[in-house]
């Protein structure tokens, strides 16, 4: 079975993927997720040698129109460990602001030839246009409140080489459920990889609909972590604390967050994560999120960068079987 | 100390009991209750024979304003809760329009202690809706709930943004507390001084529409539906807004509507004169409007009479009628004035007792409106068809003002008991 791909001694193979494209986690078949994060696991392992070069003389281009720190560097990092050159174009110096449209970006970074592009985008379905105006394979890197599929996938490798698996395993996420992509992609990647998924989230921060999408939904932070293994917080802007969304912090923090009272109800060993930047004293407490025992939010963000490189080989690694790229 | 009512015509709208019987209280619960006799008189301490005068669970009034803090010289809470045990009322819930607005949890607390160390009838507080009533942002609903907070108002405010509505209903269903929401469009009432008809066109005022009340239950019937939140209409007033909550009904969502005195007994006629004491809002409808609140109470639409007790003192009052404060004192006219709808036919002694106690305090989840044993002993003994005349000088509120004065009424109260111990014993 697909859970055992590989053993110590020889390397998890690059991944093929079915599609041209990482867009999301929404589709993805169970198999392809598998090997995504034993390949991921296997650059873990190794991060500090050279292990591959798959993306030598490839050019990935990082496309934000969002400020994120945290993502572009790991994206710029894994590049550079499998070989590419990493072009980063930030919205603040780009054409947009001089009121270029999205696809006319696309255009003229097509003629440019890239291999892949990293795009991150406040607006749902962003990535997509792109990808249908681009011959460069698009890796999705969080597009509005739609998929954050490398997130997801970073979170399950945390997750997987903690607990040595993640089926049957019971795991909520809390906070602003309406507007994380993050909540979004986790939920079809723990879901598809066979663990119990649950929403904590006041009333007011979850969609509509979210009963639809076969998820347990709790409002009440204790009751909702109950015996979960793991503890997955959600960042919560901080306009959405001033009365239009929740009434204040104040209450938030209250109703909400994480501290380590709350954190009684989950299982004993239960593990705390949050996909960062973190809220102090909103969403979760600092004794909990500095606590070593219980928080994973650092192994977080290691794991990211060998994430990355798994997919950003596989999306060359299917380019060129499906006799594309250059 | 265990006292026993005897003798008495007992209305119990839970157990269903409308005939003689007796009530048997110990300490502060209802021990006993039942019709015929007490098996044993031998029991008791204290025998209270009521000659056949009604004893009925005590007035639980689901919309007072209080005007403590901030507004003392209006009303205090003592003069308030003294007001409220001498009219048969033993539970106040009490509005959040106060100066600072009860949108914390903090004065919550503060007033709750207040309120225990006066004693007397039991005071709950709404929390309000929105930080500083101001419509704009939700106030710390949660906290307050925890705090003790029966519902969440909107005092004499409407909260005209749909968004803010939509999400304070969806907010509030995680506690499982009403909204209790005056409907009133701003835009349609805007300069308005009474009803919109032939009585202001005569007098020269600017009219109100129902429409302005209509519309907004309406919105808020369609955001209940889409949130299925626990909604309630405060003081409704319009045939049109009563038949919206008649159909929200029959569809099965959770809506639930009360209405004062003045809609049931008064009419938009009453202003011919100019009388500020007449300058309500809602405004006094027309007759039409009338009869159908009198309709609602009968089938069930109307759930709930509560006094919309609302502070106001003379100088508010004496003012060109459009110039002139909105409001009237309200709490010592509602046992009258439920006696009046009795003895007109238009309500039976146990629906009076139903829409003023019992139901109440099942919208509102708390204590009161109910005889079985076990429950608190907040009871009520009264003569219900003694003649009086309304006359607001006599008046324990500080608020003298109401548009019943000088009108005849019905109803004595002999005794009144809050959690067993007696508030008010009638002088005669």
């Amino acid at each position: 079975m697909p859970m055992t791909v590989s053993d110590k001694n020889t390397p998890p193979p690059a991944v093929h993927l079915p599609s041209q494209h990482l867009l999301g986690i929404e589709g993805m078949d169970v198999l392809t997720m598998h090997r995504l994060l034993d390949r991921a696991s296997y650059f873990a392992d190794n991060l500090s040698q050279e292990v591959a070069q798959t993306l030598k003389g490839q050019t990935i281009v990082n496309l934000f129109f969002e400020n994120s720190t945290r993502t572009r560097v790991s994206f710029e990092v894994a590049a550079k460990k499998l070989g590419a050159s990493v072009l980063n174009i930030s919205v603040a110096g780009s054409s947009v602001k001089k009121g270029e449209t999205l696809v006319d970006t696309a255009t003229t970074l097509n003629a440019m030839h890239p291999d892949i592009l990293v795009v991150r985008h406040h607006a749902s379905g962003a990535p997509q246009l792109l990808s249908q105006h681009i011959d460069a394979a698009i890796i999705n890197a969080g597009d509005g409140r739609h998929e954050h599929p490398t997130q997801a996938l970073l979170d399950a490798l945390t997750i997987k080489r903690r607990f040595g698996r993640i089926e049957g395993l019971r795991i909520a996420i809390c906070g602003d459920i309406t507007n994380s992509r993050v909540a979004r992609s986790n939920l079809y990647l723990l879901g598809g990889l066979g663990a119990e998924v649950r929403f904590v989230s006041p009333s007011t921060l979850l969609p509509p609909a979210i009963g639809d999408m076969g998820v347990a939904v709790f409002h009440d932070m204790e009751e909702g972590i109950k015996d979960c293994d793991i503890v997955m917080m959600l960042r919560l802007q901080t306009e959405r604390m001033e009365g239009r969304e929740t009434p204040s912090q104040h209450e938030y923090f209250n109703l909400f967050g994480l501290n380590s009272e709350k954190l009684e109800a989950a299982a004993p060993k239960a593990m705390i994560m949050h996909p960062g930047p973190m809220n102090r004293g909103v969403e979760i407490d600092s004794e909990i999120a500095d606590d070593h025992e219980r928080s994973l939010i650092h192994k977080q963000v290691e794991m990211g960068v060998a994430i990355r490189m798994a997919c950003l080989e596989a999306l060359a690694v299917t380019a060129q079987q499906n006799g594309g790229g250059k | 100390m265990k006292t026993l009512l005897k003798n008495a015509h007992i209305i119990c709208p839970v157990q269903n009991f409308d005939a003689l019987g007796y009530v048997g209280i110990d300490e502060g619960h209802i021990q006993a209750s039942g019709l015929g006799n007490a098996k044993s008189e031998a029991d008791y301490d204290k025998i209270i024979d009521c000659a056949g005068q009604y004893v009925a669970p005590g007035l639980v009034d689901m919309r007072v304003q209080s005007a403590d803090p901030g507004f003392e010289h209006l009303e205090s809470l003592e003069t308030l809760l003294k007001a409220a045990s001498a009219s048969g009322v033993t539970s106040v819930v009490s509005l959040p329009d106060t100066n600072p607005v009860i949108d914390n949890r903090t004065v919550i607390d503060s007033l709750s202690l207040r309120a225990s160390q006066i004693g007397g009838p039991r005071l709950y507080l709404y929390g309000a809706l929105t930080q500083g009533q101001k419509g704009h942002q939700m106030a710390e609903l949660g906290l307050m709930a925890e705090a003790g907070a029966v519902g969440f108002a909107s005092g004499a405010h409407a909260i005209q943004d749909s968004l803010i509505m939509r999400r304070l209903m969806t907010y509030a269903t995680m506690f499982d507390k009403p909204i209790i929401h005056h409907c009133e469009d701003y835009q349609l009432s805007d300069g308005g001084e009474m009803n919109e008809g032939e009585t202001a066109t005569r007098l020269g005022l600017i009219g109100i529409p129902a429409a302005a009340e209509i519309i907004m239950v309406q919105r808020d019937i369609e955001l209940a539906r889409l949130t299925k939140a626990r909604y309630h209409v405060a003081h409704i007033s319009t045939a049109g807004a009563i038949d919206a909550v008649r159909r929200a009904k029959a569809e099965g969502l959770d809506v639930t509507c009360d209405t004062a005195p003045p809609y049931a007994l008064l009419n938009e006629h009453a202003v011919n004169g100019f009388n500020t004491a007449f300058r309500l809002n809602p405004p006094l409808r027309s007759e039409g409007d009338r009869l159908a609140v009198l309709q609602g109470l009968n089938d069930g639409t109307i759930d709930a009479i509560a006094s919309d007790h609302a502070p106001v003192n003379r100088d508010d009052k004496a003012q060109p009628f459009g110039q002139a404060s909105c409001g009237a004192s309200g709490i010592e006219t509602l046992f009258p004035n439920l006696m009046s709808l009795v003895a007109n036919d238009n309500l039976s002694m146990m629906s009076a007792i139903r829409l003023a106690s019992t139901a109440p305090a099942r919208i509102l989840g708390i204590g009161g409106g109910s005889l079985e044993t076990g429950t608190a002993a907040d009871v009520i003994c009264f003569d219900a068809t003694r003649a009086a005349i309304i006359d607001q000088s006599k008046f324990l509120s500080r608020s003298r003002i109401s548009p019943f004065h000088g009108q005849p009424a019905q109803g004595h109260l002999s005794y009144s008991f809050v959690g067993g111990q007696l508030v008010h014993q009638a002088a005669n």
